[in-house]
């Protein structure tokens, strides 16, 4: 461990990005053309965020660039005079409710000062605990994409389960690397006709897409299982196999699966812990039942200088995503004085406009989120490890749950640990909350500062005589 | 049932051990908590067992402690922390196993020989160590450490557990609990109180104000003008490690405390400030006195360096104009006590037991006169206000 | 395909592997059929990598004397020293 104590690096700016995925590259693109100068932060060593995540050239040479256009945004970025920060995470905000608070890969304090704020931090998977999901092999479906983009061949057997579209464009990309996939499990029945799926033919190209992936999952006899979920994962040291049962009377088994690799989510979770150390108001979406900024369509927080945009903001997706970036951008743009052309304006918000519509149909043909964690979550054996990291199981937090007198969130954490590891609620969060049994105090994990695991050397650039010092 | 022998307002470590003693007696007593109980001051302490004699409380404190007025308490604390996990048949992870006092300029060294003879006139084990004695006892000290006093009865306990275990223990002898339940009015009817919640009222000859950072509204709820007022106050937390540190490890003339939780992480706190209190919603952690309680904790116990910071967070405790405890009888309110201020997780055995015995007119275990209530009251009205946070309306904003 | 690409030696746990160059960390130790990456304190049990994008910490490894490294976030180069099977608290 290194023991720098060094002053901060201190960098300022008109604009800060904070995430270099398709809404931040595209914030940033945008405020950089309209004049401005702006820096754009990520924690990942190259900007791309989750969806535009790039393996170095070597391996996309001979493993394939499975989405191109990430590259030309990022190139377009770099040429654009954007600052890029890659490499760096934010961790909080300092005091005077501006400044951001980073760590740079040499563990150097940093401190980032800018007239406007864009968090634009993305997403994560939301996860549903399940007995056994803490043993290896058990991942994310979105460990799966990463793994097989990067040409890894991640396992011999494979179950992709939860729910959401994600779930098979993953089954095709492990296909690809020859990983047999044994079953995709859906925990709603998207995928038959109905009302809502008749709405997504006003987006044929959307079909088109979900046909393909269909087609190859039905060449390679991949069986979809609809109303299914994984009810418990198996195995000693590593997944041995799985257990799927109906979601809708889940005391009937659909099948036992030998695997060695389990992929299993729920869809996404906007990451909106920055927004809220900046003192933005916030909102519990009652869909997913996830914390949200309160925005205006453009994407201004409650406090003025402060933009969200791209999933941070709620999960739509990669146009969504972009679109939303741009559109902050103008705002900034307009906002400083740097009106951009009318039409560009007007067309970005026909653009959101129009993905906003998409993203509603997209989602009503899945079950709602929040739904679907009470319910699985009600079901969880007592023995299932909720907390992974402090390893709290069910039955300690049903009883924590029901203390004498009432209890809440961060009670049933204080009570228990749960949520009190080095993720910090992050995977189990969803599962908490719903393990609560509802009535009054706080219903959620609020954010919490540092939000990543911080070296101390990191913040001791922070104190006193180092602010005299810079 | 809405008549009790006692009601409780407040549910963290300090009611929750007033209910557990009453209770033992036979009492009918009743929580009042307006939030989840455990949450605020209780919830967000360092769990610290301070026995010997300490200084300075926290950074910016304006008055010192009456260090050597406290002894006495601390010491009786001491005894009662020994037994408590035996008498409530719960784990609260308390670790009794020494703390040094450290010093480094020669001024706090002065003051750490001063508050030696004071714990050896009040007959309390502490024993002065030059820096390098104390290194040799604990080699994590760093250089810039030049005495310290070893107390082997300092210790820490998890405050996470205490509160939630002395509650449930009083719910075994029939104690009721009501969380989310904010006191609304306090009325004097015949001998006793009326107490109203948004639920309806309660009927009890004894009503014990054990509210924390709202003592001061509830106690206008009476009619009562007592001068404290919250303050927030910050906690660091790095992750786990493997377990190096048994000891509670403070500082004689800066905030600073150090020790080990159970668990394995590195509880770092010392009364820095919070950037804001927020007694509706949660309080606001400084990055500023991350930093600044850091660079000590570090300077101190160099160790530290190379660990993770996993979170920190900020929360209210009830301070007094004098900076010592109140425990009692509000004066003109029979029937009604106060009890906080100072050091209210370590003395909440005392407390609990002092309040059960004055309760029922029995000797308490040590001489709380000194910490009497009637220092902090007048009645509403008659004295400046500025310093209490009560509200105008005189309801408790709960 | 994945066998023609350019290849870099690591040291892993002490052993010397060949691994694809330009990969993370996580997909070089995936690939080479390792998954236990660290070891949960309270269990005692192996842990793998989960999330593959930084937020779960399963995934901590020693890089070059640099603890609590994520696998998934770094990207491998020649002759990079990688340490796994760690509990959290280790590295002081």
């Amino acid at each position: 461990m290194t023991t720098k104590t060094g002053p901060p690096t201190v960098h300022t700016a008109q604009a800060a990005v904070v995430g270099a995925g398709p809404a931040g590259l595209a914030a940033a693109l945008e405020l950089a053309r309209g004049g401005l100068d702006v820096l754009l932060l990520d924690e990942q060593p190259e900007p791309g965020g989750q969806y535009y995540r790039r393996p170095g050239p070597e391996v996309l040479r001979t493993a394939g660039d499975h989405r191109p256009e990430g590259a030309n945004l990022i190139s377009r970025v770099r040429e654009s005079g954007v600052r890029l920060l890659t490499g760096h995470t934010v961790w909080g905000v300092d005091d005077d409710r501006r400044t951001l608070l980073a760590v740079d890969p040499d563990g150097t304090p940093v401190q980032v000062r800018a007239d406007w704020i864009v968090a634009a931090t993305g997403a994560y998977e939301r996860s549903v605990p399940f007995p056994g999901w803490q043993l290896p092999g058990v991942v994310t479906p979105g460990l799966a994409q990463h793994m097989s983009a990067e040409g890894v061949r991640l396992g011999r057997r494979t179950v992709v389960a939860g729910s959401g579209p994600f779930l098979l464009p993953v089954a095709c990309a492990l296909l690809e690397r020859g990983v047999r996939v044994v079953a995709v499990a859906e925990a709603g029945r998207p995928y038959a006709p109905g009302v809502a799926a008749l709405g997504a033919l006003r987006f044929p190209s959307r079909l088109v897409e979900l046909a393909s992936y269909f087609a190859r999952l039905t060449r390679h006899g991949v069986r979809v299982h609809q109303d299914t979920v994984v009810a418990e994962a198996h195995g000693g040291d590593h997944v041995e196999s799985a257990t799927l049962v109906r979601f809708s009377d889940p005391g009937r088994v659909v099948a036992r699966h030998e695997v060695d690799v389990l992929c299993v989510g729920y869809g996404f979770r906007p990451q909106s812990d920055l927004p809220q150390l900046f003192g933005c108001s916030m909102e519990r979406d009652p869909v997913t039942g996830d914390t949200v900024p309160r925005l205006t369509p453009v994407g201004r927080s409650s406090v003025p200088h402060v933009y969200v945009v791209g999933e941070a903001a709620g999960v739509a997706g990669a146009p969504t995503a972009v679109a939303r970036g741009r559109a902050a951008a103008l705002d900034i743009l307009a906002g400083c004085g740097r009106v951009p052309d009318h039409r560009t304006r007007r067309a970005a918000a026909v653009r959101m406009a129009s993905l906003t519509r998409f993203t509603r149909l997209t989602s009503a043909l899945y079950p709602s989120p929040a739904d679907l964690v009470t319910a699985l979550t009600r079901e969880l054996p007592g023995h299932t490890l909720v907390c992974r990291c402090e390893c709290v199981t069910a039955d300690t937090l049903r009883e924590a749950a029901s203390a004498p007198g009432g209890s809440d969130v961060p009670a049933i954490k204080g009570d228990t640990r749960a949520g009190m590891g080095l993720c910090q609620a992050r995977e189990c969060g969803p599962a908490l909350e719903a393990l609560r049994t509802g009535g009054a105090g706080t219903g959620t994990v609020p954010a919490r500062v540092p939000l990543r695991p911080l070296p101390v050397t990191a913040v001791l650039g922070f104190s006193d005589s180092s602010r005299e010092d810079s | 049932m809405n008549t009790f022998d006692a009601v409780v307002i407040g549910a963290g470590v300090l009611g929750a051990a007033t209910a557990f003693e009453l209770a033992r007696t036979g009492m009918s007593v009743l929580v009042l908590e307006r939030g989840a109980p455990n949450r605020e001051g209780s919830g967000t302490t360092a769990g610290n067992l301070h026995i010997q004699a300490v200084h300075t409380r926290r950074p910016g404190q304006e008055v010192p402690l009456d260090s050597e007025g406290l002894l006495p308490a601390q010491k009786a604390a001491d005894t009662l922390w020994a037994e408590a996990e035996h008498r409530l048949e719960a784990d609260l992870e308390v670790r009794r196993n020494g703390g040094f006092m450290v010093a480094e300029t020669p001024e706090q060294r002065e003051e750490l020989y001063t508050k030696h003879v004071w714990e050896q006139r009040a007959g309390l084990n502490t024993e002065l160590l030059d820096g390098d004695t104390a290194r040799a006892a604990l080699p994590l000290l760093g250089p810039t450490v030049t005495a310290a006093t070893w107390c082997p009865h300092d210790g820490y306990a998890n405050p996470l557990k205490a509160a939630p275990a002395y509650l449930a223990a009083a719910n075994r002898l029939g104690t009721r609990i009501k969380a989310f339940t904010p006191v609304t009015g306090l009325e004097r009817r015949g001998s006793g109180w009326r107490v109203y919640t948004p639920d309806g009222h309660h009927d009890a000859p004894v009503v014990i104000n054990t509210a924390g950072p709202w003592i001061s509204e509830v106690c206008a709820l009476a009619g009562v003008d007592l001068r404290m007022a919250p303050v927030a106050i910050q906690m660091h937390v790095t992750a786990r490690e493997r377990p190096v540190l048994h000891h509670l490890v403070q500082h004689i003339g800066e905030g600073l405390s150090v020790k080990q939780v159970t668990a394995g992480n590195l509880l770092v706190g010392g009364g820095w400030p919070a950037l804001g209190m927020n007694l509706q919603g949660r309080s606001t952690a400084s990055v500023e006195s991350l930093a600044g309680n850091m660079a000590q904790a570090t300077r101190v116990l160099p160790f530290l360096a190379g660990l993770r910071l996993l979170r920190m967070w900020a929360g209210p405790l009830a301070a007094t104009p004098d900076e010592m405890p109140v425990i009692g009888p509000v004066p003109g309110q029979a029937g009604l006590y106060v009890a906080g201020g100072t050091y209210a997780f370590t003395f909440a055995p005392l407390w609990g037991e002092t309040l059960s015995r004055m309760v029922r007119g029995e000797p308490t275990r040590i001489d709380v006169s000194s910490f009497a209530p009637d220092r902090l009251t007048a009645t509403c009205g008659s004295t400046d206000r500025t310093t209490s946070a009560h509200t105008e309306k005189g309801t408790a904003p709960c | 395909m994945a066998d023609a690409a350019p290849r870099v030696p690591v040291t892993l746990d002490g052993r010397r592997v060949l691994v694809r160059s330009g990969t993370s960390v996580a997909a070089a130790l995936l690939e080479q059929g390792h998954w236990n990456f660290r070891v949960n304190r309270v269990s005692g049990q192996g842990r793998g990598p989960y999330c593959g994008m930084g937020v779960c910490l399963e995934c901590e490894v020693t890089v070059n004397e640099r603890t609590h490294v994520r696998a998934c976030l770094e990207r491998v180069c020649e002759g990079m020293r990688i340490g796994t099977g760690t509990a959290e608290e280790e590295g002081t």
